[in-house]
């Protein structure tokens, strides 16, 4: 894997699948960089505010929040996209490439069903609490907006997996994801 | 319940899926136990929210930004440079100045991941470079920023404080000591381990080049002076110290050295996303299953079937101890001394124990446990910066736990270790 | 059966202490058992709060200043002044108080709880680096308060610089001098040793910080008469035992931070010093109007009479 090739938003999906699938991926990239840059943003500036102009910038630690679930919620889809979830896979890189093969569909699959599952309870959740009227108490925001991410990035990256379980159903080597072949490169690769 | 949650969790692991996977299904399981269906699952994603929530997170990515922006530009390279310049002779000097740095940092900045990061990724590649093994590598850098834990401040000895109704300030005191105690443990470690794996030292420098070096890595000095001066100085708290420190790499590498390309940023922030969210995924999966443990009352359970009232001083710290590395080998360690304290307060009261002592001891066994397989943030903050297998990263481990269950014996036989300075400034 | 209650701070802190007793209560006067979740243990209030509502939890004990984003007439809490500045005249208040034994009864109903007892947890007391008697001494003075518009709303009108802060870097804030004040319970200062890294207090009398527990609606609906009657008779005897340990709580934990830092200087103010404060409660009011609107005017009203009737006594 070099690195073009991981930075590229290609999807392996025929056809218009294919094509939503690769803006998916560029958006999640996006909400990964502008999140983070943001967030440094945000809070250098409460720092200048509060110690320069001795007014402290009372929405900062929400507007943290609300990047860092979003941050956290479309990585995960995009860190499946590129095989780079953590795993134990000792036993696993020990086994021959036909029973890793199986395993890896097994896995995917399993992962695919465990999102799906925590993607109806997020949505469940994010009901309850639209339904109790909470809001931020400085950004005077309703409190489920910032949960909005939660249902989207575990359904994506449900997808994801799911996905991964089809190509390895399919092609002859054992795949980590959509695009990345099995196997630690010893290379910092760029994603 | 238990018994299947964890044994569960332990076969999931092991196949080799996704580490959130484990920690979800065990969860799952414990709901699902509970209350007898999946009508309050709901209450799992509340809980991944609570894990991601502390403000104090945000440390960890702004760490991983700023210090990848340096590794990629100059500071990083001037900096190591001009430190090898000064310990590149000495055998096993890299390592111990790795181990040195990590304390120092983690002590700074309050967060045990931001240090992996901060220190472990410039630093890694030249430890490499000098011949050092990575498993050796990895476990010096996880294990030195755990230290972190034990020297002020330390966000578990403020929780401590608070639960247990102890003073911070002597807890703070007193963690110098055992913290001082392991970093000369791992740096006699680092000194044999260079000794018996024959890595190789550099040539003395000559004042000199020592001289030169340090100009060179006058810009980047301000990093430490940043940090130091802002927290000190009352200008920004260790979270906020995180923020800073990218803005200053910004101004360095892309203003001042002009290393990096302006769209270097946005990719390398791109980056920092990806490993933050992998860390904090788990983290959330880890609140929930913390919950559903916390709310079926499993440590009570445990805890109450072992009679510990009639147990002696040091046969309650050594229960305390087993307690808690247990416990935080499977759990955040913030919710671990908020359950667990008050469980074992009335022995502790009973037995006469010092709660300052209790408490670094506590603290030193969530720095153990957080260091120690399966779980451990800072395994896994590990895992997805270097993008090293999880066995690779714990390989090394064992004589690090063993040099720190050591200091926790010590501790225990030898309270003055974290008492004496406690006593000359307080009694 | 097993009942769970949860509450927001440590077990032998005030809520630890009337939980316990309501514990007590319960467990020798029938064959339930009670298991209590200190702060932490099952998330933050908001967490604690949610659960309760689905019913996981059957009891939890939330400060209205939290509830504030749930209920927004909760916030009237923060308003200073509003609460009566001496014991015997708190404890009429507390026991008698329409607003707060009927009106918000009701609006806790509206969000599937039943409110089963308000009270005070202690006075609340500023500490700071500086002494202070007067608002042009807060000039320029960061005082860590939590994000609510109220709070805010109540430091800017005392002069002072109000600055949030997560709860779990006050500590070294304070050490580091980011700011220079924190407000909290005097109880909560001694146990979370803000007396540490701060040189004075200050009783402004501008507040007592007051706590509520309640039950899931549908759970105490569906309790048999007997079962209500006893939780009711628990309550009670909670209640009454805390307002006797607060008697004497103020005085204990002050003796007890005196007793760890003999030069930490105490500062109560006079009536005289305490006016131009309690005039800048009139900015917090009208800030309160605007949020809540008729219903928030209408219980301020409401609070109004009531503390009058209290201090009458
Ligand atoms: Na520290
Ligand atoms: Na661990």
């Amino acid at each position: 894997m070099s690195d073009n090739q991981s930075m590229r938003h290609e999807s392996t999906l025929p056809g218009p699948l294919g094509w939503i699938d690769a803006w998916l991926g560029r958006a999640e990239a996006l909400m990964l960089g502008a999140g983070v840059l943001l967030m440094a943003f945000n809070t250098v500036a409460n720092v200048v505010g509060r110690f320069v102009f001795q007014n402290s910038l009372f929405f900062t630690e929400e507007v943290n929040r609300i990047l860092i679930v979003m941050i956290t919620f479309a990585g995960i889809g995009y860190a499946a996209r590129h095989g780079r979830h953590i795993r134990m896979s000792a036993i696993f890189d020990a086994l021959p490439t036909s029973a890793r093969k199986w395993m890896m569909v097994f896995i995917a699959f399993v992962t695919a069903m465990v999102m799906f599952a925590l993607t109806f309870f997020s949505v469940r959740y994010i009901g309850s609490v639209a339904d109790s009227g909470r809001i931020l108490p400085s950004l005077q925001i309703p409190v489920w907006w910032i949960f909005l991410w939660v249902p989207l990035g575990l359904a994506v990256t449900g997808i994801q997996y799911l996905l991964t379980a089809l190509k390895n159903l399919v092609s002859r080597d054992v795949y980590l994801s959509t695009q990345v072949l099995d196997g630690y490169d010893d290379d910092e690769t760029e994603v | 319940m238990t018994a299947i949650m964890v044994s569960t969790m332990i076969v999931l692991l092991l196949l080799g899926f996704p580490m959130m996977i484990p920690l979800i299904v065990a969860a799952f399981i414990g709901f699902y136990s509970m209350f007898g269906g999946f009508d309050q699952m709901n209450f799992m994603i509340q809980q991944f929210m609570a894990g991601i929530r502390p403000a104090s997170l945000i440390a960890v990515p702004m760490f991983i930004l700023a210090a990848d922006i340096m590794t990629r530009g100059h500071s990083a390279d001037r900096l190591i440079e001009m430190v090898m310049k000064f310990i590149g002779h000495v055998k096993g000097g890299l390592a111990i100045s790795t181990a040195t740095a990590c304390t120092l940092f983690g002590a700074v900045s309050g967060s045990t991941q931001a240090t992996v990061v901060a220190v472990g990724s410039p630093l890694r590649p030249k430890m490499l470079k000098a011949g050092y093994k990575d498993n050796f590598v990895l476990a010096l850098i996880i294990n030195s920023s755990d230290i972190a834990f034990l020297i002020p401040p330390s966000i578990g000895m403020i929780i401590y404080g608070v639960v247990s109704n102890t003073s911070i300030s002597e807890l703070f005191i007193a963690g110098i000591g055992p913290g001082l105690l392991i970093l000369g443990m791992f740096a006699l470690y680092s000194y044999i381990y260079a000794t018996i794996h024959k890595v190789p030292t550099e040539e003395k420098a000559t004042w000199s080049e020592r001289w030169a070096s340090v100009r060179n890595a006058i810009w980047p000095l301000g990093f430490p002076v940043i940090i130091v001066g802002g927290i000190y100085g009352g200008i920004f708290s260790p979270t906020e110290a995180a923020a800073v420190c990218v803005l200053y790499a910004v101004i360095l590498e892309f203003i001042v050295f002009r290393a990096l390309k302006p769209v270097e940023l946005y990719k390398i922030a791109k980056s920092t996303g990806l490993i933050t969210a992998v860390v904090f995924i788990l983290v959330a999966a880890g609140a929930s299953f913390s919950w559903i443990i916390s709310f079926a009352q499993i440590p009570q359970t445990i805890l109450g079937s072992i009679g510990l009232a009639e147990a002696s001083p040091t046969g309650v710290l050594i229960a305390i101890s087993i307690a808690f590395f247990i416990g935080c080998m499977f759990v955040d360690p913030i919710v671990v001394i908020l359950v667990l304290v008050p469980i074992f307060a009335p022995v502790v009261e009973s037995a006469g124990l010092d709660p300052v002592l209790v408490g670094v001891l506590i603290t030193l066994q969530v720095a153990i446990g957080s260091a120690t397989p399966p779980f451990g943030c800072d395994i896994f903050t590990a895992i997805a910066i270097f993008k090293r297998p999880y066995m690779e990263v714990i390989r090394g481990t064992p004589p690090f736990v063993f040099m720190l269950v050591l200091a926790a014996a010590m501790l225990i036989m030898f309270p003055q270790i974290a008492l004496f300075l406690r006593d000359l400034a307080f009694k | 059966a097993t009942w769970r209650y949860a509450f927001e701070e440590a077990i032998t802190d005030v809520q630890g202490v009337f939980a316990t007793k309501f514990k007590e209560h319960i467990e020798a006067n029938s064959d339930h058992s009670i298991q209590l979740f200190p702060y932490g243990t099952l998330g933050e209030s908001a967490d604690i709060m949610e659960q309760t509502q689905a019913g996981l939890l059957q009891f939890v004990d939330q400060s209205p200043g939290f509830t504030g984003s749930l209920i927004p007439e909760a916030q009237i809490f923060f308003i200073p002044y509003l609460l009566p500045e001496t014991h015997a005249a708190l404890d009429h208040f507390f026991r008698n108080s329409k607003a707060i034994n009927e009106d918000f009864k009701e609006t806790y109903a509206e969000h599937g709880l039943e409110l089963l007892k308000m009270f005070p947890e202690g006075e609340v007391v500023v500490t700071t680096q500086e002494p202070f008697d007067k608002p042009a001494d807060l000039d320029g003075v960061k005082v860590r308060v939590m994000t609510n518009p109220l709070l805010v709303e109540s430091y800017k009108a005392f002069g002072a610089t109000p600055t949030p802060l997560p709860w779990g870097e006050v500590y070294g804030g304070l050490q580091t001098n980011i700011i220079q004040g924190q407000e909290n319970p005097l109880f909560w200062v001694e146990s979370a040793k803000m007396y540490e890294v701060t040189d004075v207090i200050t009783f402004t009398g501008h507040n007592n910080f007051t706590t509520a527990v309640m039950a899931n609606k549908n759970f105490y609906d569906g309790l048999p008469a007997e079962d209500q009657k006893l939780v009711q008779d628990a309550m009670d005897s909670a209640f009454n035992y805390i307002m006797e340990y607060q008697k004497g709580l103020g005085e204990r934990s002050l003796e007890k931070i005196l007793e760890q830092k003999p030069e930490m200087e105490v500062v109560r103010l006079t009536e005289e010093q305490r006016q131009p404060f309690r005039d800048a409660a009139q900015e917090v009011e009208k800030k309160f109007i605007e949020m809540t609107g008729d219903s928030g005017q209408a219980l301020l009203e409401q609070f109004k009479k009531d503390l009058k009737a209290a201090q009458a006594q």
